[in-house]
């Protein structure tokens, strides 16, 4: 019993705000008497949600396995090319600006210019969120293969190690704690770059089911598309960041 | 001002870097390599140039930089203010925490239609830039408020300095470095906030340019709209990492 009290009073303690919007929302509509169509109430968001759950798994995990697939792939590729331009400052010297500025820019606005090149596909979706994962993933993992901890290059160098056993055993390692921090940033702009790229040209996904439902006024489906996306990045991002923490408490 | 030979090297490569990246772009642009939607640089440039176009390009520049600039301005303003609140009252801390990192796990395609009943249509990509920027601005005024050591906060102790005057005179210049850094990440956030809420019918800006260009097979108009908003968001990115060496140079 004292347990269930402490459990809601965290839960109070920590989720007071998002109640608390719900909350001025649902009378919001019951007072104003507002149209569903224009604004559903959240309680009949919820029962949509419940009463159709096999349209939201379907959807939500097309775009999930899809953001998952592309964050790997594009970690992966912005991870391999850092490595390969450690070992040419010419190559780096060269990459490093160009990957400022494609971080400085919104790369979400080109989603259009993609989507035209490659066609109205889910290639082309994967392709957009392997894009967009790829910039962090470079410009935090080639920072973090220069900063190695003092005085241990001194080190390598005194016991004679080349480049390459360098690279495997002191630069990779100390880059880790960087690349985690690119996979917490990349992965929610994942998520949200499926779904963006699902709205302007999918025929499935979240951002389709979200796109189909608003224009057939089913206010309640889209909505619930909502929330669906919504619990998917805050499960992401949390995953990420206790892996981020993790990983650093081992690594320093 | 004299530069190192190695720092002049990593200018040299940088520029060459990005002539080649143009270069690269102008190839395949004429050989049509991409196929006929990847237009050639020059192309680019002489469609945006072009006097007869200009009062198109002068509306959807000046109709989406200023939602931008509008939208940032609120973000930031509302960001530093509910940090600082959370920062003075802590049981407030967790949940403000809490609401503000759900608010942005909320896709913008999601809250666009959203905004779109609640303000109008025109206004939508500025609540979605200013969302967008809150969540920054929050992250990095909260942990720079958090950033003046305990021996200055001791020093202020024995003082007997109050909690206005601490704030005011340690925490808040301590501050300011996180701030200015929150600051610049914040730009091509607020940029990709106002273009995704022109996707859904603004009547105005570059959103609405690139979509209906999309969808109309005009490329080059497609790829110019592109163009202008990764200038200006550059642009601005570079004046703020200008203001933040600055600060950090001053602050830290």
């Amino acid at each position: 019993m004292t347990s269930l009290i402490n459990v809601l009073r965290t839960g109070i303690s920590r989720y007071w705000g998002v109640i608390l919007v719900l909350g001025i929302w649902q009378l919001w509509v019951s007072v104003t008497g507002v149209n569903a169509i224009v604004m559903p109430r959240p309680l009949d968001v919820l029962r949509d949600l419940v009463g159709n759950p096999s349209v939201y798994l379907h959807n939500g995990g097309q775009t999930l396995g899809l953001a998952v697939a592309g964050l790997a792939a594009g970690m992966a590729l912005g991870t391999l090319i850092a490595a390969v331009a450690w070992f040419s400052r010419l190559l780096s010297g060269m990459l490093v600006p160009l990957a400022m500025i494609f971080s400085s820019i919104p790369v979400v606005a080109l989603i259009p210019v993609i989507a035209r090149i490659l066609g109205y596909n889910l290639t082309t979706v994967f392709a957009i969120i392997v894009i967009i994962s790829f910039f962090p993933a470079f410009v935090f993992t080639s920072a973090g293969l220069r900063a190695l901890p003092r005085g241990s290059e001194d080190l390598f160098h005194v016991l004679g190690a080349n480049k390459m056993s360098k690279f495997l055993h002191l630069v990779l390692p100390a880059a880790v704690p960087n690349w985690m921090i690119a996979l917490r940033l990349a992965a929610p702009s994942a998520i949200l770059s499926a779904m963006v790229a699902e709205f302007l040209m999918g025929q499935s996904g979240l951002g389709y089911l979200f796109r189909q439902s608003a224009g057939d006024f089913d206010t309640e489906r889209a909505f619930g598309t909502s929330v669906v996306a919504t619990m998917i990045s805050v499960i992401s991002f949390t995953l990420s960041l206790q892996a981020e923490r993790r990983v650093s408490a081992r690594w320093r | 001002m004299t530069l190192s030979r190695e720092r002049a090297q990593d200018v040299f490569y940088g520029v060459l870097g990005i002539v080649l990246f143009l270069a690269a772009w102008e190839y395949i642009g004429q050989n049509q390599l991409a196929g006929l939607t990847w237009p050639p640089l020059t192309t680019v440039i002489a469609y945006l140039t072009d006097p007869d176009r200009r009062p198109l390009f002068l509306r959807a520049t000046s109709a989406t930089f200023s939602m931008v600039g509008l939208g940032y301005l609120l973000g930031a303003l509302l960001g530093a203010l509910v940090a600082g609140l959370a920062h003075l009252v802590q049981p407030m801390r967790e949940g403000l925490g809490r609401l503000s990192s759900v608010i942005n796990a909320v896709p913008s395609i999601a809250l666009a239609p959203l905004f779109i009943v609640l303000l109008s249509q025109e206004w939508t990509g500025m609540a979605i830039a200013t969302l967008n920027v809150y969540f920054v601005i929050f992250v990095a005024a909260g942990s720079g408020l958090n950033a003046a050591s305990t021996a200055h906060h001791d020093l202020f102790t024995t003082f007997g300095s109050n909690r206005f005057l601490r704030l005011l005179q340690l925490e808040l210049p301590a501050a300011l470095p996180a701030l200015v850094s929150g600051l610049k990440y914040a730009v091509p956030a607020s940029f990709i906030g106002a273009i995704i809420g022109e996707w859904f019918g603004s009547s105005r800006g570059l959103g609405l340019l690139m979509v209906s260009s999309m969808q109309n097979f005009q490329i080059p108009l497609l790829w110019s709209a592109v163009v202008i908003a990764a200038a200006g968001s550059l642009s601005a990115f570079g004046l703020m990492g200008l203001i933040e060496r600055f600060v950090y140079g001053r602050f830290r």
